[in-house]
């Protein structure tokens, strides 16, 4: 047998790399140590058991895309091939698929994805919108055998076969259900429904994880109308419970939500009737009672009733007129006399200084008068139309001329006239 | 109230009808309105009360599957609906 020749360590890490890269494995161990620091290119952490424990290494986008959000002491199922790092001699596991295990883990995935949601809002009372009272379609989204369809069916027929029923029957367990789940809420709404009941019976946990995924949780936000969400038997809540408008207990519970019980609608019905007939009753007999308090006024059965009053009226108006005038005449006769009194001797005060300069002018007035001029021995000569005639050119010979002198006047005839010379 | 002014009972829903009927009655019981009025209301709630009672006498479960084929439940058969 040929003695091999001395590998370089290179050499030897390279072909143990080499060995280590066919053993591909799934294992399931917990977290013991993790290190995931924002510059590496892979998470690293330490998977182990009682008695071991395996270093392993995941790139960071298949880490990313696991939806896995490692913490120690987490329950992992990690498929890869191990590996070696040749440079540090180092052997390690590199983990190509990561999901968290056992339903303690599952747990902490819905609640890791149920602190999201809530983070988003998604969970607000004031986004929850109200139940329409009278829907007349009422979508069914759930597995089209079971009980939880037939639960529905049974309680809507007997309490309100009023509204139509859309049925989206839809698998509701296994990878499938989510989309498929997705595709009925679509469907629902998409067909004129007013309410979606999102409903199936119970089940193991991992059975509900469909109800706990982020794309039915999404779709519930999406649909345009209330959705209704009855889920499984036990007190578990599912993501879509909490994003739901309305969460009831069981399928039967979610189906009464959403519908009016049609035997109380009836004695609803009945109440109305007799409310329609009393309030109708009190207003005629309202109207009715009016007419006949206005019937019995005395202006209906005594004409004497409308007219006396005014007849008296003028009755008492006459009188006080009457009377008024009279005194009235009086009072303003003696006013009268009064202000004529006032008047004669205010006139009296006015004209006494008049008087005085009257005479003095009077004296004035007779020493320019022409008569006391015509006394000193002048005379005034008028023509036709008592003309004064101040000139010979004014008369002709014959013309008939008056001559008032100091006494009286004398008539004469022009006989000649001689113009005086410059 | 002419024909054009109120829609006929059976083009509403029921909700609408029956939220119609409720204001009617609350109108009249305000008493407010004049006497014509009142018999106008009164006509029209007792026609949308007649309609509702019908309807609700009458009424026969329509179910439209949507996706899928319904399964019958072999639990119970009564009370479930004949699926059209």
């Amino acid at each position: 047998m040929a003695q091999q020749r001395a590998l370089s360590v290179t050499e030897a890490m390279t072909s143990a790399k080499q060995a280590l890269e066919t053993v591909r494995v799934r294992v399931i161990g917990e977290v013991s140590e993790f290190n995931d620091k924002p510059g590496y290119k892979a998470a690293y952490f330490t998977v182990s058991d009682r008695g071991s424990a395996m270093p392993c290494l995941m790139w960071r986008d298949q880490y990313e895309a696991s939806g896995v959000i490692l913490r120690c002491g987490m329950l992992v199922e990690i498929t890869g091939l191990f590996s070696a790092y040749v440079p540090k001699g180092r052997m390690q596991f590199q983990v190509r698929a990561l999901s968290l295990a056992g339903e303690g883990d599952l747990r902490l995935q819905v609640a890791a994805l149920a602190a999201k949601l809530e983070t988003e809002g998604l969970m607000r009372p004031e986004r929850k919108r109200g139940l329409p009272r009278y829907p007349a379609r009422i979508a069914v989204v759930t597995s089209p055998r079971g009980k939880a369809i037939h639960d529905v069916l049974r309680t809507l027929h007997r309490r309100y076969p009023l509204a139509e029923l859309l049925i989206a029957g839809v698998t509701v367990e296994g990878e499938a259900a989510p989309a498929a789940i997705v595709e009925g809420l679509r469907a629902a709404s998409n067909c004129g429904a007013d309410v979606v009941l999102l409903v199936r019976g119970g089940g193991s946990y991992e059975d509900l994880m469909p109800f706990n995924s982020e794309m039915v949780a999404r779709a519930v936000v999406a649909c345009p109308v209330p959705v209704v969400t009855g889920i499984g038997h036990e007190p578990d809540t599912s993501i879509a419970d909490m994003v739901a408008d309305l969460r009831a207990s069981t399928p039967t519970a979610a189906a009464e939500a959403v519908a009016p019980d049609s035997i109380e609608l009836a004695s609803v019905l009945t109440r109305e009737r007799r409310a329609l007939a009393r309030a109708l009753q009190s207003r005629v007999q309202y109207a009715a009672h009016r007419v006949a308090r206005l019937a019995e006024r005395s202006v209906f059965s005594d004409p004497h009733a409308v007219l006396g009053p005014a007849a008296q009226a003028i009755d008492s108006a006459g009188m006080r007129l009457s009377r008024a005038l009279p005194e009235r005449i009086a009072r303003d006769l003696q006013q009268v006399a009064f202000v004529r009194e006032r008047l004669l001797g205010l006139g009296r005060r006015l004209t006494g200084p008049a008087e005085a300069g009257i005479g003095m002018a009077a004296a004035r007035l007779h020493d320019l008068s022409p008569l006391a001029i015509l006394g000193r021995g002048y005379s005034a000569t008028f023509g036709e139309n008592e003309v004064v005639i101040r000139s010979v050119g004014q008369v002709s010979v014959g013309d008939r001329i008056r001559v008032r002198v100091s006494d009286g006047t004398i008539a004469t005839t022009v006989s000649g006239t001689e113009k005086a010379e410059e | 109230m002419s024909d054009t002014a109120c829609p006929k009972p059976d083009s509403l829903t029921f909700g609408e009808a029956l939220s119609e009927l409720d204001a009617v009655v609350a109108a009249l019981e305000g008493g407010q309105l004049e006497l014509e009025d009142s018999l106008t209301r009164y006509e029209r709630g007792v026609t949308l009360l007649r309609d509702l009672q019908t309807r609700l006498g009458e009424a026969q479960q329509k179910v439209t599957m949507l996706i899928g084929e319904l399964e019958s439940d072999t639990s119970d058969e009564t009370g479930t609906p004949e699926v059209s």
